[in-house]
């Protein structure tokens, strides 16, 4: 059995497992849930460490260099004069998704163990909480389009069932627009997958092919094709490729979420219960920056390089529109949803650098959200849990009676604030490292690009520390009363045992950034040679 | 080679101890906290006086002996970017490892009877420990990547510290407003490196300003005008947060909330001068133009914040803005090429602007005490309650004078041999300049003299005079004194520092002094001539009158010269309006920016979306009109059509015969009359 599909699909059996058990067992599901997630990372931290690196093992465009592989023909239909249809179930990680990988299965885990809060239909959450579980961890390892596609729409029916029964006042206006969101960019999205299909022919077989790896080669498009490299189609008027890496972008861009198409994320964080708050913003989001990645750019490079200025821009954009948004919310989850549309910015931002410093800046900066906004949205979990408000305006002083809390809520705000010694701040600076250096060497981000991005880190010190002084500091003061001050005790076992390694990770990460860079560095420079080709 | 290699191995193992120390006490107290205990306490100024121990040793190694001591290990690689972590010793390195060792340890000693009985004495200690690990890392780190990273580490701890009574509303205000304000700078900072990463691809500081190379030479000299420009003007944001240099230096007064023990170290001797080391690292990089802008803004904040300190009330208040200005000195040092001034200057100040903290804190320990203790609602730290202390505290009033008058420079003190080198620097750089930047030295002398006015003001309304409280509050229960070995020592130590022998056997002879020497700069040459001697002379006799006739006015009550109504000293007493003016046209603008944006992602975005939403709606309704009135109704009419023609025609299906004959010959006289008419 290849470990990747184990690593997929252990979920689903767990899942399968409290579908069959009586409803009077309800109390076990969640340590069920648990267990399917601590064997998942346990799959995960052997992947991680048995992970080959070197030259031999970049990946990215050379499929024998996939790590993990497992090709399956999968469905195989004879279309007479269309030719053969061929869509394998094709799964494979290199140093691009490796870490993502590893990251999203740390994630899962946090999120199960969050999942105590839910009290309701424990059976129908947990389900769902897996199967989405194996969706997410699909995505990072599917190698075929078509399966990959497969598992990114598979991710937004739990979601949405998910914020829509356990969600908070408005659940079914965030559920819905989340879900329409979405699928708004994947219906688009699977045009231009149909179009790569029939565009492209596998060298072997002589078959069209959804491999992607296949489609990341120019020589692979049939002359003539929709989006055929040499013979340039176009599309009302437009470039094919162009109008391809477009919609292609848009899509993923929600999921980012990038400003304009960022509306859904607030609602849906603030709507949606911790654990499902906890996915979408550590896995989720990561998907959007992930496809980008891999499919938008992977597929049409040189688009890519001439948007890149444009990718930038709308980068720096969320950095800061984000950041001024942060700054005026008086909800605590909004407020860490709008600096997840910040952070996320310079992910893009350092994508769209094309540099080697600004590409693993952009995936170290996503590992690293994925750990931080996991532990802000516990954070914010805890005090939502013991007196159901989360005003930041309604809270004062809450040091003096939550010591311990007070300190994870510091170490956390000041992680994600680009505190040096912790992981956002190696993301966010060899990001912009990138986008410094990309005036120099291919001309794609002007410097002042750079420089507004890094007016981001600033503007994140002070919604930041402004939450901490109002909420946090100062003489207790709570708009409950005594109700609440009795209500609110600090950190339970459970609560420290999630939280302690969250920051611990943050830390390490940022202490020693080689743990995620070794992994992934040949990837990295074979993909910007990938790029510079073009 | 190989001996020389082991023993720099050593020297590196030596100072990598020294920083690593006060981590290893921090990371004790913050995971297992001494509840209670004294032990926390203890435990941070051991690792502080070791690593002071070790420095010594360091600095006996290093000093002088022209020899780069550098060493370092790859860190990570990220791309084909490799990053090293190393150590770079040199004679500024091992100065300032050495420096914030000295200052740290008796302001630990001197923390330990200053905090006793606080709640937090532990968490204190922890932070105390954490900045002096930031502090000492931030001066022997070999590259950029960890110059940042320390950088930004003493400002968290400095963070932490201002805001130690996070209970107090002022003290949250006030952190907060340090961390932001020198994030500004740590922004610049951060723009300044990457800019130089993306010239030479390298974050080593020895190779991007290395001494070996001629400034001229250097690469950071070769940037792009514009790019070189920028780099600079990072730089100097990152120089103006630490250093609180205007225009970024209003956190500074505000972050006086803190304990005075960490006023002390970090707020006047060791974090705020960070920006001045900052500029003594990376001084090739400067061009003419940028050291000539240093020196004017330099200047400004001298006399700026001189005359801040004059009608200043709050007794920290006053030693904070003296601390903007002598930095606004050392600023203004390394423009007009004053190098080795500058850094000598910056440990002279150290020493006695630490030794004032001390000074001050003991006595608003004690005015604390007497409001306490009399339940009085005074502010403890008001000078116009205070008076004649030099009778009930003596040690402290010697103390304070000493480092008063070594803030003053009056020679005898290190002051003295420090800024009078730095203000003949400044008259000489400016006969070879233009008319105007005659101002600056000029100023900076004025400022010296604003400077010997404040000291006297202070130094006669805390200690001279009478008691003010006694004399409003009859009756006043007095129990005050200097405090005991642990106030005392760190006290007489400070102050031995402060005067001349510690660092020139001339009392009048900057050029004399080792540490003058030891930090002179390659491609300066001291020129000998009048101003050497006519620019002390002027600026002390001067001085004298000055202290004079402070003392004149402020000791005796003879003179009040000073209108309270008059815009000078309004001007002066509002800190020349630039918090009102930042909070009214900076923080004000963002806050509302921010809410505009909220505002365009409410309305416009989600309007946007909504408004599609309710196309949606309205189509599909459109659709279910049509589908049920158009296409529905097509059909029903048709189906309408059939039955109602049905109906009709079941008529004719009667079952009589004489129906259908009648029928019939309808039809045919129809048929009939058609053909008839037809043709």
């Amino acid at each position: 059995m290849n470990i990747l599909s184990l690593l997929i699909f252990i979920p689903v059996l767990f899942a399968l497992v409290i579908a069959v058990l009586p409803s009077a067992w309800r109390h076990s599901f969640k340590f069920i849930a648990l267990g399917a997630t601590l064997v998942q990372l346990g799959l995960a931290v052997w992947i991680y460490c048995n992970f080959k690196t070197g030259a031999a093992f970049a990946g990215v465009n050379h499929e024998e260099q996939f790590q993990f592989i497992q090709k399956l023909p999968w469905i195989n239909l004879d279309l007479g004069t269309l030719g053969k249809m061929q869509i394998d179930y094709f799964v494979g990680i290199d140093g691009l998704s490796i870490a993502l990988l590893v990251m999203s299965s740390a994630v899962l885990v946090v999120a199960a163990l969050a999942s105590w809060e839910i009290k309701s239909n424990l059976k129908g959450f947990f389900v769902l909480f897996l199967i989405l579980d194996m969706a997410v961890i699909g995505v990072f390892c599917a190698l075929d389009f078509f399966l990959f596609y497969i598992f990114y729409e598979l991710m937004l029916l739990p979601l949405y069932f998910l914020i829509g029964m356990w969600g908070g006042a408005r659940r079914e206006y965030a559920a819905i627009k989340f879900f329409l969101y979405t699928l708004f960019g994947s219906v688009f999205m699977l045009l231009v997958m149909i179009g790569l299909y029939l565009s492209v022919t596998d060298p072997a077989t002589g078959r069209h092919t959804f491999n992607m790896i296949q489609m990341m080669n120019p020589a692979n498009y049939q002359p003539g094709s929709v989006f055929a490299v040499v013979s340039q189609q176009s599309i009302l008027g437009f470039s094919a490729r162009s109008v391809g890496f477009i919609v292609l972008f848009i899509a993923f861009a929600i999921k980012v979420p990038l400003v304009p198409l960022h509306t859904w994320l607030p609602d849906a964080h603030v709507e949606a219960p911790t654990p499902v708050s906890i996915i979408l913003a550590g896995v989720l989001l990561k998907v959007g920056g992930y496809g980008i990645i891999r499919i938008a750019v992977g597929i049409f490079p040189e688009i890519a390089h001439t948007g890149a200025y444009w990718l930038g821009l709308l980068g720096v954009i969320s950095i800061i529109y984000g950041a001024l948004n942060a700054l005026s919310q008086h909800d605590l989850k909004r407020m860490i949803a709008y600096s997840s549309v910040s952070h996320m910015g310079f992910v893009l931002l350092g994508i769209a650098s094309m540099t080697t410093e600004g590409l693993s800046g952009a995936v170290m900066q996503m590992v690293s959200h994925g750990f931080l906004s996991t532990m802000l949205f516990f954070l914010a979990g805890v005090v939502y849990n013991r007196v159901h408000d989360r005003g930041i305006t309604h809270f004062r002083g809450l040091t003096t009676i939550m010591p311990k809390y007070a300190a994870f809520v510091i170490v956390a705000f000041f992680a994600s604030l680009g505190l040096p010694g912790f992981s956002a701040f190696i993301g966010e600076a060899f990001s912009l490292t990138g986008a410094f250096k990309s005036a120099s060497v291919n001309g794609n981000l002007p410097h002042w690009m750079a420089i507004c991005g890094s007016v981001g880190i600033l503007l994140s010190a002070a919604y930041f520390l402004w939450t901490l002084q109002r909420m946090f500091f100062g003489s207790l003061n709570l708009k409950g009363g005594s109700v609440w001050k009795s209500a609110l005790t600090d950190l339970n076992f459970r609560e420290k045992l999630t939280l302690m390694p969250l920051a611990f990770i943050a830390l390490i990460l940022g202490i020693m950034p080689s743990l995620v860079f070794d992994k992934i560095n040949e990837s990295v420079i074979t993909f910007i040679n990938f790029l510079q080709v073009k | 080679m190989d001996f020389l290699q082991a023993i720099d191995t050593l020297t590196i193992k030596f100072t990598l101890a020294a920083v690593l120390l006060p981590l290893l006490a921090f990371a004790v107290n913050i995971f297992f906290p001494a509840k209670g205990s004294k032990v926390s306490g203890w435990m941070s100024t051991a690792a502080i006086l070791f690593s002071c121990a070790l420095s010594v040793f360091v600095f006996a190694k290093v000093w002088d002996t022209n020899h780069l001591v550098h060493q370092k290990v790859l860190w990570f690689t990220i791309g084909d970017t490799k990053v090293y972590a190393g150590v770079l010793l040199n004679n500024l390195s091992v100065l300032m490892l050495l420096l914030v060792n000295l200052i740290a340890l008796p302001v630990h000693i001197y923390s330990l009877a200053y905090m006793r009985g606080d709640a937090g004495y532990s968490r204190y200690f922890a932070y105390l420990s954490l900045f002096c690990f930031s502090m000492l890392a931030l001066v022997v780190v070999d590259n950029l990547v960890l110059f940042y990273m320390s950088w930004e580490l003493v400002g968290f701890s400095s963070y932490l510290l201002i805001g130690f009574w996070f209970t107090r509303h002022k003290a949250v205000q006030a952190n907060k407003k340090a961390f932001i304000m020198n994030r500004i700078g740590d922004i610049g900072l951060l723009a300044a490196i990457l800019l130089l990463f993306s010239a030479y691809h390298t974050f080593d500081i020895d190779s991007l300003f290395g001494r070996n190379t001629p400034a001229a030479l250097n690469p950071a000299a070769q940037l792009p005008v514009i790019w070189q420009y920028a780099a600079f003007a990072g730089v100097f944001l990152a120089v103006a947060a630490k250093s609180a240099q205007f225009p970024l230096h209003t956190w500074l007064p505000d972050a006086m909330e803190g304990p005075t023990s960490v006023s002390a170290l970090i707020h006047a001797a060791t974090m705020v001068a960070a920006g001045v080391f900052l500029l003594g690292r990376v001084y090739p990089m400067f061009n003419d133009a940028e050291l000539t802008f240093l020196a004017v803004a330099g200047c400004f904040t001298a006399f700026m914040a001189a005359t801040i300190a004059l009608t200043q009330n709050d007794l920290k208040r006053i030693l904070a803005y003296s601390t903007i200005s002598q930095l606004g000195y050392m600023v203004m040092a390394m423009g007009v090429g004053a190098y080795s001034s500058s850094l000598f200057h910056l440990v002279t100040h150290a020493f006695f602007k630490c030794l004032l903290f001390l000074v001050a804190g003991i006595v608003i320990h004690q005015m604390a005490h007497i409001r306490d203790d009399n339940k009085l609602d005074i502010d403890p730290q008001n000078i116009q309650n205070m008076g004649g202390l030099r009778k009930k505290m003596p040690l402290t009033f010697i103390t304070a004078l000493v480092g008063g008058l070594a803030l003053t420079g009056l020679p005898l003190t290190s002051g003295y041999l420090s800024k009078d080198g730095i203000l003949i620097q400044a008259f000489e750089w400016s006969e070879h300049k233009s008319r105007a930047l005659m101002l600056v030295p000029v100023f900076a002398v004025i400022a010296t003299w604003l400077t010997a006015f404040y000291v006297i003001r202070l130094i006669v309304k805390v200690f001279f005079g009478k008691f003010r409280l006694a004399e409003q509050y009859s009756a006043l229960y007095l129990h005050i004194s200097d405090g005991g070995w642990l106030y005392k020592a760190p006290l007489v130590f400070l102050a031995i520092c402060s005067l001349f022998p510690l660092f020139s056997f001339n009392p009048v002879g900057y050029e004399q002094s080792w540490l003058y020497t030891g930090m002179s700069y390659p491609g300066k040459t001291a020129e000998a001539g009048f101003i050497h001697f006519i620019v002390p002379v002027c600026v002390n006799i001067f001085s004298l009158l000055v202290i004079y006739g402070a003392y004149t006015i402020y000791g005796k009550r003879k003179l009040s010269p000073f209108s309270q109504n008059s815009a000078l000293w309004q001007l002066s007493f509002n800190e020349w309006y630039i918090d009102a003016f930042y909070k009214k046209y900076v923080v004000k603008p963002v806050i509302v920016l921010g809410r505009s944006t909220f505002w365009f992602d409410r309305r416009a975005i989600d309007g946007f979306i909504h408004a599609l939403g309710k196309l949606a709606i309205a189509a599909s309704k459109t659709a279910a009109w049509i589908d049920k009135f158009i296409i529905d109704g097509f059909l029903h009419t048709i189906a309408d059509a059939v039955h109602a023609i049905g109906n009709f025609a079941r008529r004719f299906q009667g079952g009589k015969v004489q129906y259908y004959l009648y029928s019939m010959l309808v039809v045919i006289l129809a048929v009939f009359i058609f053909l008839l008419f037809k043709y």
